[in-house]
């Protein structure tokens, strides 16, 4: 190689490291597939490969909370998808009842008693879930618990009442599928050590195409009851690639029946105290 | 009679009366609305009209829609007073004839959304009713009854799977009408129809994909789907039942084969057939019409609000320690 071309081709690549490191520039530089519609092909199935659902913080690995279960329930370490920090904006009172979610998070973490997860946490369980798009409307499809939303791409509807998974209109800005989430009840968490929210949770959620199997998941969090100000949490999400991947059923209603029914049993179990 | 006795239940827990009118077995009582008709279902046919495609072709089924009917099941056993006049499931007032025996679906008077339907039952077999049960399904079916009325109180696995908020009956495969809330609404993405019912929010997404079923180790609730285009028809192919699957008792090895067309604008029909060597003597189905809504489905959240479950047994514990301490005093 000559002295000239090798100088060109290392111009060429301070050139593309460059706009690689402009913000934004990985995601609009890949173009997703289209819909009939233009809009891009949001379909598949995916999955996060994060431990958000134990902690969105930064955490390390640490001991679990049922000691028979050894090391099948100690925390896996991660770090963290909350952008720009690692903190969640607790108002003083909030801060308080989080930590009180904490220590009783066995008893009162949602997901334990297998109910709904609400929004973002669905997205980040360690499950997968599947996007049915067509152009009026967008099916989310939650394997946890069988959770599913629709998401409204009409004009926009209001929240006739407040609700586990929340009220989703959604509409596209540019690649990306904005959805604005509110209409919550007060009962889900975010994560396994008590992060937590009001009824006045307001999510907005941005999935943009960042690779054939890669898409950019990012949800916007304001709860003016909770938090001082509004903070963001990001992270891919991986498309399941298997030939026969689809969604099973994980119905967990039958397995938390012993956990929240067994005292009243007419003969109560002695193996579970 | 006007009365309205499921209209003022209020069901957004488990528990309520719905549940076990569902689950006991079919009763023919005098339904006022079977009248002796042609079995054909009056849909409108409009010539002119061509089913609704997708950008890529595939027929379109989207939308919400309701699965309601107050049309029994079978044919009842005790024939009814004939009316004069062309048979219509509305009365003069255009209120929905009701009748409460437990063959009927759509039971909530102020569900008003209901196809327009001639017939005087939904199967589609011959005579009207469902094959005879195979001994070995008598006999499985008398032993889980007899079970059950022991052990109904024991605790939350024997109780109905619809108070458990595992399923609700007629959920299915095949999918009937549940009582109350028997909205669906399907979406459709490149090679998958998902189909979510209101009921316990459940969805069943079915892929056109031409793939095989799951292996037959691998048993839900809802067993597992597989479907394939038919010209505007989307049949669906449901095998891997477990064993305590719900549609009429049948057993693990149900075999369910629906085939759901849109025949208007407002309408689709849907048709199952269901086989069970272990539970039927012969193959049978049923035709059903949805009839579009044009309100969005609401979330119903059975399991995160089960006060039922929780009420019913602690109630019944407390009956059992009422009744020990009598016994007691009785003996002192």
């Amino acid at each position: 190689m000559d002295n000239k071309r090798a100088g060109s081709m290392t111009a060429l690549a301070v050139v593309l490291l460059a706009l690689a490191t402009l913000p934004g520039w990985a995601q609009t530089a890949y173009r997703a597939p289209r819909m009939a519609d233009g809009h891009p092909n949001l379909n598949g199935i995916w999955q996060t490969l994060n431990t958000a659902n134990w902690d969105l913080r930064g955490h390390a690995a640490a001991m679990g909370r049922v000691v028979a279960l050894g090391s099948e329930d100690a925390m896996p370490p991660g770090l963290g998808v909350i952008v720009d920090g690692d903190e969640i904006p607790y108002l003083p009172a909030a801060e308080a009842k989080r930590k009180q979610n904490y220590e009783n998070r066995l008893k009162d973490d949602p997901e334990v008693k297998c109910y709904l997860p609400g929004v973002p946490r669905a997205t980040y369980m360690p499950y997968p879930f599947q996007i049915v798009q067509s152009t009026k409307t967008i099916m989310f499809s939650y394997e946890y618990a069988g959770g599913v939303r629709v998401i409204n791409m009409d004009k926009p509807t209001k929240s006739p009442a407040d609700s586990w998974m929340g009220w989703s209109n959604g509409h596209w800005e540019g690649d990306t599928l904005v959805i604005d989430v509110t209409g919550f009840n007060e009962d889900t968490w975010f994560d396994r050590v008590g992060d937590y929210h009001s009824d006045s949770l307001h999510v907005v959620e941005r999935y943009t195409p960042r690779s054939a199997e890669t898409l950019t998941y990012e949800a916007t969090i304001e709860d003016p009851k909770v938090f001082s100000r509004p903070w963001k949490i990001s992270m891919p999400l991986y498309r399941h690639v298997e030939k026969n991947a689809q969604l099973l059923e994980f119905k967990c209603v039958e397995f938390v029946e012993e956990l929240l029914y067994g005292p009243l049993r007419k003969h109560p179990r002695n193996d579970n105290p | 009679m006007r009365q309205h006795p499921f209209r003022t239940l209020v069901c957004a827990a488990m528990g309520c009366a719905v549940i076990f009118l569902l689950s006991a077995p079919a009763i023919g009582q005098t339904p006022g609305s079977v009248t002796k008709t042609a079995a054909a279902a009056k849909v409108s046919e409009n010539k002119a009209w061509t089913a609704p495609h997708l950008p890529d072709g595939t027929p379109d089924l989207q939308g919400v829609w309701s699965n309601a009917t107050n049309i029994p099941l079978e044919k009842p056993r005790q024939a009814a007073p004939a009316r004069p006049g062309a048979y219509t499931n509305r009365q003069a007032n255009g209120d929905l004839v009701l009748h409460y025996d437990n063959a009927q679906f759509g039971l909530d008077r102020s569900r008003n959304v209901v196809a327009e339907d001639t017939r005087e039952y939904l199967v589609t077999t011959p005579d009207g009713h469902i094959p005879a049960l195979v001994p070995e399904a008598q006999k499985r079916i008398a032993e889980r009854a007899a079970f059950t009325r022991d052990h109904q109180w024991d605790g939350p696995e024997t109780r109905p799977l619809g108070e458990q908020c595992i399923m609700w009956p007629n959920e299915g495969p095949p999918m009937l009408s549940e009582g109350y809330n028997s909205n669906l609404q399907i979406a459709q993405g490149p090679g998958y129809v998902a189909i979510m019912q209101e009921m316990i929010h459940d969805v069943r997404i079915i892929p056109t994909d031409g793939r095989p079923h799951i292996a037959s180790d691998i048993r839900q609730w809802f067993g597992n789907s597989t479907g394939h285009w038919e010209g505007n028809t989307l049949v669906v192919d449901t095998t891997n039942f477990t064993d305590k699957v719900a549609f009429q008792r049948a057993s693990e090895n149900l075999h369910v084969i629906e085939r759901i067309t849109r025949v208007a604008d407002d309408k689709i029909q849907y048709e199952f057939t269901v086989e069970d060597p272990h539970t039927w003597a012969e193959p049978w189905g049923a035709k059903i019409f949805w009839e579009k809504e044009s309100t969005p489905i609401y979330e119903y959240a059975c399991h995160e609000g089960n006060y039922g479950m929780r009420n019913n047994l602690s109630a019944r514990r407390a009956m059992e320690r009422k009744a020990e301490e009598a016994a007691k005093k009785e003996a002192k």
